[in-house]
């Protein structure tokens, strides 16, 4: 651990992703979390996956285009990671995490890091490249994926204080419990629809009897 | 104001019936063109292929021969087709044979169909090599004959093949009606005990071979020699890796030699028609609502198929996606294959009743015909119940239904034409010259995107890069990277110089910018030192 580390908030990102091991030690002695920073990294998140979608080469880009929606491109990135934090947060509180919820956002923010900036470069390399030349693209998204895996688990150790094995079991729930948030989520709001339908009728029915 | 209303009615009725013009031309087709787009959805397109007659029995005077010495029932059903299951087209001699399999016949006729022309073939009589030919029954009938081929050569020697299904034999006679050779169960043990050997459908190679579609037999085709020898089976499917076929490699490896005995077996589906093509390629299709592999194989002669990964697309044959409507999915299921004398491949599609046509790259040309609505029950021309089968004979496409007992021909539209010349003019290498008849199609039908691939090759061809991958983008992905590698060669010659100047400044800013910094990190660490 490095104790005279004083780096500037836009700074700490980057140096997690080149200390992938002991980074987020240094993170947490020197309180370097930064919300604003973090916040950032999730808009370039949202950002970089509708970019993948329209501005990768033809020759690479098999994303259904003829009509462009965003939803689903928000819904994937920036509500799949808020998930993803509040599923862990709610999960290690209960089983000795030491990490807050804006402690937990951030460290997961700085992991996205090498992913975003793989996928930067396969956009601007996949209008350059022949389909022969592929196999570049490939290996920078799975560098880019493999690479952010390797930061999470880190970051998830650290940020709670847990041991490897618990870590990964601890992600692995973290996982079960973003579906089974998501699953609630989509209920609720279906229920929340039919309620409203039901009110709706009810007004017309209402507006029906008063103006005849 | 009262010219204005007039003028307004006029325009108003010249619209109307105008639409009602345009509605009434179009309405003789019981279908609607359609073709896929870059993503797989359908797109409405213009029709390359219509209804030009149907024939039946009544057609080809079946109704005026003489059958007193048949049963009354009999009489009745022989007056017309019943059932019919292939046909076969001499494209020489221009004969066509249908296999009226209810009936137990087979009827050769031509182009015309008329009743001079046609002729019933119902019995057949062995030739003076057979032992039969001595004893007292010489003759013998056809059994619900199912497939018919004919091999034609220039002097004349005409054999026919018929797979005479409930008699378990490919029989193969001359226009003699004179048996020459029999092709019955192998003896050999690579013919499973048990299975029997009812043949569905025969072709012939250049060699003679003979090959035999036995529906229970998923080892593939039978190959037989001239004389009636069983050499091997010929083109048989892959098994699917389905994720039970996966689970079961995984099982195997656990498993005790008993058990996996026990295990249910993964076995091919079994394929369901076959053509051959005039350089000896022989086209297998797969009739299964479930399989997504090996729908359509060329093979070469050693029993390869050619039509996997050329290029970069995934072939689809048939309707792209299942579709649920009510209660039913409906799904391709292949029947038929035929390939003509330019190349093209025509599939017959059994579940919707729907012919489609390819180039001999598999791109989608035209799909046409349609299967016939519940209520109507295909009684409106061009509209389907039951297909069997399908063929070509100079540009028009015969298609059998073997519940409206009738044979269906297409002819080719204007709009079809064009395309076709504007392909085989592709084909030839006549890009530049195949320029027009794509524009052609385009001003026609503005979604047809093979002509988009057509005249991307000739801007390409003429070294314009740049509208060659306007022309690629969305259509075809080999195109574009064609296209695109040469654009990228051109675009880094023509920009070298500025190029490699911006290179080596970087490089040169970022040597001086490291010296820079390290010369300012020594003086900081001098001066810190200095001062503590």
């Amino acid at each position: 651990m490095r104790f005279d580390l004083d780096l500037p908030a836009w700074k700490w990102p980057f140096y997690v992703m080149r200390h992938p091991f002991e980074g987020y030690d240094d993170l947490r002695w020197k309180k370097g979390y930064n919300m604003k920073v973090a916040w950032v990294i999730v808009a370039a998140f949202f950002i970089i996956s509708v970019a993948s979608a329209q501005f990768t080469g033809f020759l690479f880009n098999d994303t259904y285009v003829k009509v462009f929606n965003i939803v689903p491109y928000f819904s994937s990135s920036v509500i799949l990671f808020l998930t993803w934090v509040i599923g862990n947060w709610s999960l290690c509180t209960l089983f000795d995490g030491e990490g807050t919820m804006r402690n937990i956002f951030c460290v997961s923010a700085y992991a996205l890091v090498p992913y975003l900036i793989s996928e930067l470069i396969v956009i601007i390399a996949s209008n350059f490249l022949l389909r022969t030349e592929g196999g570049f693209i490939t290996f920078f998204r799975y560098l880019g994926i493999v690479w952010s895996v390797v930061l999470m688990i880190s970051a998830m150790k650290t940020v709670h204080q847990y041991s490897i094995p618990k870590t990964l079991v601890a992600m692995f729930f973290t996982v079960v419990a973003m579906a089974i948030i998501l699953f609630l989520a989509v209920l609720l709001l279906t229920l929340f629809q039919q309620v409203f339908v039901f009110g709706y009728s009810v007004y017309t029915e209402l507006m029906y009897r008063f103006s005849i | 104001m009262s010219l204005f209303k007039k003028l307004a009615a006029a325009a108003l009725t010249a619209a109307v019936s105008l639409t009602a013009l345009s509605v009434t031309a179009f309405a003789d087709e019981p279908y609607t063109g359609y073709n896929y787009d870059w993503w797989g959805d359908p797109i409405p397109s213009q029709n390359g292929f219509v209804v030009d007659k149907v024939i039946d029995g009544k057609d080809m005077g079946l109704d005026k021969l003489d059958y007193s010495d048949k049963s009354s029932t009999m009489q009745e059903q022989l007056k017309n087709l019943a059932e019919p299951s292939d046909i076969f087209i001499d494209q020489k001699l221009g004969k066509f044979y249908i296999t009226d399999s209810k009936n137990n016949r087979l009827i050769i006729t031509d182009e015309t169909f008329s009743p001079e022309a046609t002729r019933v073939v119902e019995e057949l009589h062995y030739g003076d090599e057979f032992p039969e030919s001595r004893s007292e029954i010489k003759k013998t009938t056809f059994k619900n004959p199912q497939g018919v081929y004919v091999r034609t050569n220039t002097d004349g020697y005409t054999r026919i093949y018929v797979a005479d299904y409930d008699n378990n034999r490919v029989v193969t006679f001359n226009e003699d009606l004179e048996i020459v050779m029999e092709y019955i169960r192998p003896s050999d043990k690579v013919f499973e005990d048990g299975k029997t050997f009812n043949p569905k459908k025969v072709i012939v190679d250049s060699a003679f071979n003979v090959y035999v579609i036995v529906p229970s037999v998923t080892q593939g085709a039978l190959q037989f020699s001239e004389f009636g020898l069983f050499n091997s089976y010929y083109g048989a499917n892959r098994v699917e890796a389905t994720a039970e076929v996966i689970a079961q490699q995984f099982w195997k490896l656990i498993y005790t030699r008993d058990q996996i005995i026990a295990m249910r077996r993964n076995v091919a589906i079994s394929i369901s028609n076959l053509d051959i093509d005039s350089e000896g390629f022989i086209y297998t299709v797969t009739e299964s609502k479930s399989a997504d592999t090996d729908i359509l194989k060329k093979l070469n002669p050693a029993g390869t198929n050619i039509f996997i990964n050329l290029g970069y697309s995934d072939y689809t044959y048939g309707d792209y996606a299942t579709r649920y409507y009510k209660g039913t999915t409906y799904s391709s299921a292949i029947t038929d294959v035929d390939v003509d004398s330019e190349g093209n491949i025509y599939l017959l599609d059994f579940a919707t009743g729907r012919v489609f046509q390819y180039t001999d790259e598999c791109d989608l040309l035209f799909i046409f015909g349609t299967k016939g609505f519940k209520n109507s029950q295909g009684t409106q021309k061009g509209t389907f119940r039951s297909v069997s089968a399908v063929e070509t004979y100079k540009g028009r496409v015969y298609v059998v239904d073997n519940i409206k007992n009738s044979i269906t021909v297409f002819r080719e539209t204007e709009f079809g034409s064009i395309v076709q010349k504007a392909i085989k003019l592709f084909n030839e290498g006549l890009y530049d010259e195949a320029k027009e008849p794509w524009e052609e199609v385009l001003r026609r039908d503005a979604n047809y995107w093979l002509a988009y691939i057509g005249l991307g090759n000739a801007y390409l061809n003429q070294n314009d890069y740049q509208t060659a991958l306007d022309y690629f983008y969305r259509t075809s992905r080999a195109g574009y990277n064609r296209a695109f590698k040469s654009f990228r060669i051109e675009f880094i010659r023509a920009n070298f110089n500025w190029m490699l100047t911006i290179i080596l400044v970087i490089i040169v800013g970022l040597i001086v910018l490291s010296y820079v910094r390290k010369y300012l990190k020594k003086k900081k660490a001098a001066s810190k030192g200095g001062s503590e």
